[in-house]
């Protein structure tokens, strides 16, 4: 009974220290993850934002860029746009505030490949996008590219991809 | 205990056969309405491959990389497959076309105009469109789908 109890907390210690280590060492593939769900949250806003707020989330959102990121947008709606650093993206997400009331931007389905030198990753990911006064949502399959920057997981290039090709 | 057993695993094989799925938007109009709500097998395609005429789910983000194949893709496309792999797909005055023939289509109701070049589907491509043609071909997303895109085959 007393072996068996010994080794109940064995597996317990064990399966807690696993958690732990991954909480405190989370793969890039998590840190990618969790850097996707945070850009999605600071690229939403609501109707009634306080335009100092609004300002501080812009610029929070470019945070998650490289100083150097491309972006390279395709859609039928929206026509083709490029955009080039972090100035040019807080711009956009201030035009993006100016134009709509509020905005809702979701990554719900994401898939990461991280190099085999764990320096860099590709994201393939659904996006789905609600402006206000929208009834639909739009949905497009995008591709972002991270690069570790220093401790910082940052994207270095954005497209769009045509799921039917 | 063995009925909760039993019954633990048929709600886990349940879960991972068949993905309930709302229908969002007019592509597949009047046979699949907007806001309807149907059922994927995924099992469909284990035993065979998709057929021609059948209405597929199709995943945006492509089957590979750190996706979990068990977790069914929260957004999904629904067409319906025209071409099969190696076949030659064009639309020509609203007809579409499979290999220079012309294919009978008794779900496309509203009949159309649309005119695309022809596309040769590789070897584990498949043509995708949806019903309702009635919208202009540049609004409708249509196309070659890869097979590992195809989640499974949708059910009225």
């Amino acid at each position: 009974m007393k072996i068996i109890s010994r080794l109940v907390l064995l597996a317990v210690v064990i399966v807690a220290g696993v958690w732990l280590w991954t909480i405190l060492f989370p793969s890039p593939e998590k840190i990618v993850r969790k850097r996707l769900v945070q850009a999605a949250a600071e690229a939403s806003f609501k109707s009634g934002e306080n335009p100092l707020v609004s300002a501080a989330r812009a610029e929070t959102l470019a945070g998650f860029f490289s100083t150097n990121v491309e972006i390279n947008i395709n859609v039928l709606e929206f026509g083709r746009h490029n955009f080039v650093g972090r100035t040019e993206i807080m711009q956009a997400a201030a035009g993006a505030r100016t134009e709509l009331s509020s905005l809702k931007v979701e990554f719900p389905d994401m898939s990461i490949k991280v190099s085999p030198d764990k320096l860099s990753a590709v994201a393939d990911v659904t996006m789905k996008v609600q402006a206000a006064g929208q009834k639909d949502f739009n949905v497009q399959e995008m591709k972002l590219t991270f690069q570790k920057i220093g401790n910082d997981w940052l994207i270095t290039r954005v497209e769009t991809v045509r799921t039917l090709s | 205990m063995r009925v909760v057993v039993w019954a633990v695993l048929a709600v886990v094989g349940f879960k991972l056969s068949v993905v309930h799925v709302q229908v969002d938007g007019i592509s597949m109009m009047p046979n699949w309405p907007d806001k309807s709500v149907h059922w994927v097998n995924r099992l469909a395609y284990l035993r065979r491959e998709p057929q021609r005429g059948d209405v597929v789910a199709i995943r945006f983000v492509p089957a590979d990389g750190t996706i979990n194949q068990l977790e069914p893709p929260h957004v999904m496309l629904l067409k319906r497959i025209i071409g099969l792999p190696g076949e030659t797909v064009a639309f020509v005055n609203g007809q579409a076309l499979i290999n220079g023939e012309v294919l009978d289509e008794p779900y496309e109701k509203d009949g159309c105009d649309w005119n695309c070049a022809p596309v040769t589907l590789g070897s584990d491509e498949y043509y995708v469109v949806g019903d309702n043609r009635a919208m202009p071909p540049e609004y409708h997303t249509h196309g070659k789908c890869e097979r590992n895109r195809i989640v499974g085959k949708a059910r009225l």
